[in-house]
């Protein structure tokens, strides 16, 4: 890995010209410059926290949240779920009534050292059953709402400026929604040893020069071009950054969720100036409808494995206090369990929220497993004051109302 | 410096070619603006090259100059029948998929996971034509977990062998539009092999969609609905009388015929008791009527004690139904966004004709709308397209196999037989990221320099930790210590040594299957540019940057972009070597993504 010998809020004001130069030009920016510099690239305000990230982990499929934080202390629970409950005695029990899915090893150390928080109960008014109607609402923060741009990608047009390159990261084959933004072009790729354009120096020159950016009538022209340009400055970074990255953390098996947080680390630790990172555990691995047991076990066992492995990497490279890890999925499932030994769609669920800067311990109120709307929880917390908690407790921005197009209180998460 | 290949100019052409240039003129490119939303069909007047090869290029997979010349002869309604009534066309010449015969007795059914293949052999004494070893012998389950993985990774090489075999169809076909119809209907009908775990039932599927590509929709609902890899898929053989499962219902009504918002969720609910029972019997469809519901039901406002099939008929006499299915099909071959009033109107015409899909795709193929600007060169190529429409460009008959076909469409986001999940592909802008855009080019790159020596076939590859596995066990370690990882608890559970190995069992199974799959035959491109040019009668580098340009791409480049080109063929010497290079060139710019 590259040594640096600056400060990260060099870094961070330099990346902001362009990470392909930035880790050629010297060291030539002292803190106060660089600060100015911050200043005025975002006009009236000098960034809070600017070293903090947050990581966004998407578990698609409709995680069963009642398998996962379990309600032993619940009667209802276990009448409802008469094959499908996590008996009392396999719960790893953290709070009173509530424990983890005996699996989830990695959870229990993260919530033992305080560093994870529980919300209960998050949603949405009139949910949806749909996977793709509701992971769209997840997506873009506006439920039954029809908003074109994801929340990630609004919250990066309010807060980073559009010359700003790389402000955030998405790991996955396809770019997720809810980082599609107005001024910025997120950096999306899956395997970093090939997101490289190949050939030989007179070849890459040439298409240089095809990829300029360019004004046609053709839409989507354009929107090639801009990508391709974006694609050639970023890829070497990405690419040197994790081919050299290593680590002795084990991450666990994987699902892939393991693999790309990883690669996230390695990000981090090269000092990319990416602040939002969006990661997928993909193809609607959590759901569920039929067997459900062993299966989930075993991707809540990745899912606890990867986050806590991810979380004990970046404090291994020195950035534990600038990473905190927020986990949704588009909804949870029924309460009672199907004929199939599964679930089927449901709605409230729990979210987490990880990091050094969290404050441990569980948040809202459980719903009622007997006050149900047609079988399913009414939800408790609405999904967007865990995105307030991100966007103004962590990241340190106050114009959350904007971004989220709603007021909506954050809860009082990170310390 | 430039070394003419060609010497001879025919002085003689010259005058033909310029004629043929200002009779073109009038239908060069998109038709004019007025055209966009108008369905009124295209005349005589406004045909042409470039307007035939759009049509060749949405209605099927690209052509060659020569090809779209003869489609560009006829009249566009004489093209556009050719493409849509293809059943009378021969294409005989097209071989069966070849099989390997993976499958063994006691194989069926394939247990959904490892653990249920151990429970069942537990209760058994055998499994999935295994016996169990006998009391005393260490680890007695393993032959059963082996076979379980070997039956994994056999379909999983299987399924490699049906893309190939199918992107061979898409090269060689006589009818071009079935192939592309079939496509369609894979992402619409989306269902994947890593979860229905059976190439059988996926081969099937592909000829029920093929054999109804262009028929009527009811034809191809009832056919999906009583499809085995359908019925895995969407676990319809969990839906029963006791205990409905909703996901059958939901999807046919949100994905496959009426779209989100135009049913309530009581309506899922009762269109899933009315599939109950609808399940198979390994490769065939079965009607079990003990766990079907023939109670009443109301659905979508109409009550009676319905069965599937009265769920399929009430859902088609929906007006939204046809505006769904025809507006998905629009977005397919003509753009994303569609206007109000094609949508109803084509919508209506689905509707009114018994849904049948030839008229449909006849209208919308010969509409002024389809040739118009917002429509002409404006999609970006599927995966698959890209590939297969480049590869019929060049003239090719035979899909090259080094690179892989199903690695590179694969790393681009489209693996066929695998969509990434029931709502298929997403497609237009969310197959490019700016990792993928990079790719789209390199795999050409890979294509025109072949690299053989260090060419690793996927249907014999496994994974870092089976092949590490492997390893240890090859340097005499015992099972327990060559399948030990690291200390998480998903690694510790994998290497658990109780009375089966998992980990070794994986590495078991890749090797029992990599021993009763025929091999994928890897043979590189064959193709000679020197001889195309040659032929084209492009004998400058202005000449045959023109050619690559004309051959391969639907959008002109800007005249400083095709500057770029000329001058780094004109530094070199014009050999296959630098004209496969210009070609990657061409085949990696952001305009060649369109079609």
């Amino acid at each position: 890995m590259a040594k640096c010998s600056c400060s990260r809020r060099d870094f961070l004001v330099r990346g902001m010209y362009g990470i392909g130069v930035g880790g050629m030009l010297p060291t030539i920016l002292s803190r106060t410059s660089a600060a100015l510099s911050a200043q005025a690239l975002q006009g009236t305000s000098i960034e809070k926290h600017p070293n903090r990230i947050l990581v966004v982990v998407e578990l698609s499929g409709g995680n069963d949240g009642l398998n996962t934080v379990v309600p032993f202390g619940d009667a209802a629970y276990y009448r409802a779920r008469p094959k499908l409950g996590i008996t009392e005695r396999d719960v790893i029990k953290v709070a009173d009534g509530y424990g983890f899915h005996p699996s989830m090893v990695g959870f229990e150390r993260l919530y033992k050292d305080g560093r994870l928080a529980v919300v209960h109960g998050c949603g949405y008014d009139h949910p949806s059953l749909s996977h793709f109607s509701s992971m769209g609402f997840w997506h873009t923060g506006v439920p039954n709402g029809g908003e074109p741009l994801g929340w990630l990608g609004r919250l990066a047009d309010a807060r980073y400026p559009a010359a700003a390159k790389n402000v955030i990261v998405n790991l996955g084959n396809s770019q997720s929604l809810a980082v599609r933004s107005r001024q910025h072009s997120p950096l999306v790729f899956d395997d970093p040893g090939r997101f490289r354009r190949d050939g030989t120096e007179e070849e890459k020159h040439a298409l240089g020069m095809l990829s300029a950016p360019r004004t046609t009538s053709n839409s989507t022209l354009e929107f090639l071009a801009s990508t391709a340009k974006n694609a050639t400055e970023s890829s070497d970074f990405v690419r040197r950054a994790s081919s050299s990255y290593r680590t002795p953390v084990d991450y666990g098996q994987g699902g892939g969720l393991a693999g790309n947080l990883q690669r996230v680390a390695a990000l981090i630790a090269a000092e990319m100036p990416a602040r939002l990172y969006y990661v997928t555990y993909a193809g609607n691995s959590f759901d569920t409808h039929v067997q459900q047991a062993d299966l989930h076990t075993r991707l809540l066992m990745y899912t606890a494995d990867a986050v806590r492995g991810f979380m004990e990497d970046v404090a291994r490279i020195g950035r534990g206090d600038d990473v905190a890890v927020m986990i949704f999925t588009e909804f949870g499932r029924r309460v009672e369990e199907n004929g199939s030994l599964g679930t089927d769609h449901g709605t409230a669920t729990p979210m987490f929220l990880v990091g050094k800067g969290v404050k441990g311990g569980f948040y809202g109120q459980h719903p009622s497993l007997t006050d149900l709307d047609d079988g399913n929880m009414k939800m408790t917390t609405d999904f967007r004051r865990v995105y307030a908690s991100g966007i103004q407790e962590w990241l340190g921005y106050d114009q959350t109302q904007a971004v989220l197009k709603g007021t909506f209180a954050p809860l009082g998460v990170f310390a | 410096m430039f070394r003419s290949p060609v010497r001879p100019l025919l002085t003689g052409l010259i005058c033909c070619v310029a004629a043929l240039t200002l009779a073109a003129r009038a239908s060069t490119g998109p038709g004019p603006a007025s055209w966009v939303d108008d369905l009124a069909p295209i005349t005589k007047t406004d045909w042409g090259y470039d307007r035939a090869a759009h049509l060749i290029e949405r209605a099927g997979f690209g052509a060659t100059p020569d090809e779209i010349d003869r489609l560009a002869a006829l009249t566009p309604e004489q093209a556009v029948a050719q493409l849509v009534n293809y059943d009378s066309i021969d294409n005989s010449a097209l071989k069966p998929f070849d099989e390997s015969g993976i499958w063994d007795r006691g194989m069926d059914p394939f247990p959904p996971s490892r653990a249920e293949a151990v429970r069942l052999a537990r209760e058994k004494g055998e499994g999935l034509g295994e016996k169990m070893l006998p009391p005393g012998s260490p680890r007695r389950l393993q032959p059963i977990v082996d076979k379980f993985f070997y039956g994994l990774y056999a379909n999983q090489i299987e399924t490699q062998r049906l893309g190939l075999w199918w992107a061979n169809r898409m090269m060689a076909t006589r009818r071009p539009l079935e192939e592309k119809l079939t496509l369609f209907w894979h992402g619409h009908f989306a269902t994947g092999e890593n979860k229905v775990r059976d190439y059988r039932m996926m081969l099937q599927q592909n000829l029920m969609l093929r054999a109804n590509a262009s028929g009527r929709l009811p034809d191809l609902l009832i056919g999906i609905l009583k499809d085995p890899a359908m019925l895995v898929y969407l676990d319809n053989g969990e839906n029963v009388k006791s205990h409905p499962n909703e996901n059958f219902g939901r999807e046919l009504l949100e994905l496959f015929s009426m779209g989100v918002g135009n049913y309530s969720e009581h309506d899922v609910r009762e269109a899933a008791r009315a599939f109950t029972g609808w399940t198979n019997d390994v490769l065939t469809y079965k009607f079990d009527a003990t766990q079907h519901d023939s109670g009443e039901k109301t659905f979508l406002g109409r009550t009676g004690a319905f069965n599937g099939d009265d769920i399929i008929r009430i859902i088609l006499e929906q007006p939204v139904t046809g505006e769904f299915v025809a507006a998905k099909l629009y977005r397919y071959f003509v753009r994303e966004d569609i206007s109000s009033s094609v949508k109803s109107d084509l919508g209506r015409q689905f509707r009114e004709s018994g849904y049948r899909i030839k008229p449909l795709m006849t209208r919308i193929l010969l509409s002024k709308d389809f040739y118009s600007p917002a429509s002409y060169a404006t999609q970006i190529k599927s995966p698959a397209h890209l590939v297969v429409s480049t590869y019929r460009k060049m003239g090719l008959r035979e899909v090259p196999t080094v690179p892989d076909f199903g690695r590179m469409t694969g790393g681009l986001g489209q693996s066929l037989f695998d969509p990434p999940n029931v709502a298929g592909w997403a497609g237009g802008r969310t197959w490019i990221t700016p990792a993928t855009l990079l790719q789209r080019g390199n795999m050409f790159r890979d294509v025109l320099f072949p690299d053989v020596k260090n060419f690793r076939p996927p249907d014999r590859a496994m994974s870092a930790t089976d092949q590490r596995v492997g390893e240890r066990l090859a340097m005499g370690m015992n099972i327990t210590e060559a399948t030990r990882e690291g200390d998480a608890e998903s690694n510790k559970m994998v290497d658990r040594d109780e009375d089966y190995n998992t980990r070794y069992g994986g590495w078991a199974g890749y090797q029992l299957a990599f021993k009763r799959t025929k091999l994928i035959p890897r043979q590189p491109i064959s193709i000679d540019l020197m001889a195309m040019v040659q032929t084209a009668k492009a004998d400058t580098p202005d000449k045959i940057v023109d050619h690559f340009v004309r051959r391969f791409m639907r959008v002109s480049l800007a005249d400083k972009d095709r500057q770029v080109l000329v001058d780094f063929l004109k530094n070199k010497r014009v050999d296959e070597g630098s004209l496969r290079e210009l070609l990657y060139l061409v085949l990696s710019t952001p305009e060649y993504q369109l079609g």
